[in-house]
């Protein structure tokens, strides 16, 4: 289980080194967590992504990373404007609206821009 | 816009016929017979089938009776929050007058791949959040938050109860161009291809580089590749013309959550 889990987390970036190598993490997109409300900061911000994780996975590893009760909810907002559907892929919420390189997420545990 | 009106009754008035069939590992005694219901093509799964609910409940073994309800056509599971026409067309491409046949399900809703998006409320809190997003692409979010609560409310209101006007008195705020210009930001719009259930979505500006609004021909090239090449796109149960502008189908060929879903054919080059 140690294995997967390791596997499955997403990889931090170094957000000191601009020039990273071009290769396995090139095709990753950079994601950018803010804490709002009264949820616990994740004190590392900047993740890198698969395209193809969801927003239920991202919500997954929040919920895992902060080790919240299984009866709290993680809710997930887009550059404070709207709440992607579970299901939606990080690529495509990227292309549409992501800046400066990266998809700026927020999380909390209460909604928050219904 | 005000001129193809009745373009926008057409596509509100769409309809698909669903024959509804019973999961036969749930029945208890006699197997009912199919339920029978025209639906709205822009309406979802759980908002109309509450009376198809409800009739084969009685045949239902008791401990099922209150379970999450889900459908599947042919095995695979229908999104509970994606537009029912889309679903239609994604699984019926070739429209043939015969009714729709999909199971209903009142037990082991298969959670790893459906959305439990199964309530009147779930689906009202999904939808806004369509809107909003849609409207940050063609608007900057500008129009939707400067709405207050009552006219979400009515578009809402005006979806689920099959009220055009009071859905479209709302919804033509959402449908002004961007700022003083003549088309939006960006058009929301999501690609399907083949009968899989993901889309892709991204940057669509409704004009090129020299300003000039882009039909369906430059979108096609826009979503070719080397190896692909795309050749046609449908919604609603038509194929599109290719000299179709953009930003009028944007205005309106738009499902109620404010995005076009297109099928895209593609050939390989």
């Amino acid at each position: 289980m140690t294995d997967t889990e390791e596997t499955q987390a997403p990889t931090t970036t170094s957000t000191t080194s601009v020039a990273a190598p071009p290769d396995k993490d090139s095709a990753k997109i950079c994601i950018l967590l803010n804490a709002t409300g009264n949820v616990p900061i994740i004190k590392k911000r900047t993740w890198t992504v698969d395209p193809n994780k969801t927003v239920s996975w991202i919500q997954k590893f929040i919920h895992k990373f902060l080790k919240l009760d299984s009866n709290e909810k993680i809710f997930l907002y887009v550059n404070q404007t709207f709440a992607p559907a579970p299901d939606q892929i990080i690529k495509n919420l990227y292309e549409c609206h992501g800046t400066n390189g990266k998809l700026v997420l927020y999380y909390c545990k209460n909604q928050a821009w219904g | 816009m005000a001129h193809d009106r009745e373009v926008l009754r057409m596509i509100w008035e769409g309809q698909i016929g669903i024959c509804f069939q019973a999961d036969s590992e749930e029945i208890v005694g006699l197997r009912p017979e199919p339920f029978y219901l025209m639906v709205s093509r822009l309406s979802y799964l759980p908002l109309v089938t509450d009376k198809v609910r409800k009739y084969f409940t009685r045949y239902i073994a008791a401990e099922h009776q209150e379970g999450a309800v889900w459908f599947d056509f042919n095995g695979t599971p229908l999104r509970l929050h994606y537009p029912i026409g889309v679903l239609y067309d994604l699984l019926h491409p070739n429209e043939d007058g015969t009714p729709w046949c999909i199971t209903i399900h009142f037990s082991k809703f298969p959670e790893e791949t459906l959305v439990k998006l199964n309530t009147k409320e779930l689906l009202e809190s999904h939808y806004l959040a369509c809107l909003k997003e849609a409207d940050v692409l063609k608007h900057r979010g500008l129009v939707i938050s400067a709405m207050q609560k009552k006219d979400h409310n009515q578009l809402w209101l005006g979806l689920i109860n099959d009220k055009f006007d009071q859905f479209w008195a709302i919804n033509r705020r959402l449908m002004e161009p961007y700022n003083d210009q003549e088309s939006f930001k960006n058009i929301p719009v999501r690609f399907y291809y083949d009968d899989d259930f993901t889309y892709m979505q991204k940057l669509i500006s409704p004009l090129n580089e020299a300003g000039q609004k882009k039909n369906l021909a430059d979108l096609m090239a826009e979503l070719s590749t080397p190896v692909r090449k795309a050749v046609g796109f449908r919604t609603h149960g038509i194929c599109l013309p290719e000299e179709t502008q953009l930003q009028w189908m944007s205005e309106h060929m738009s499902y109620p959550d404010n995005f076009l879903h297109l099928s895209v054919d593609y050939v390989s080059e």
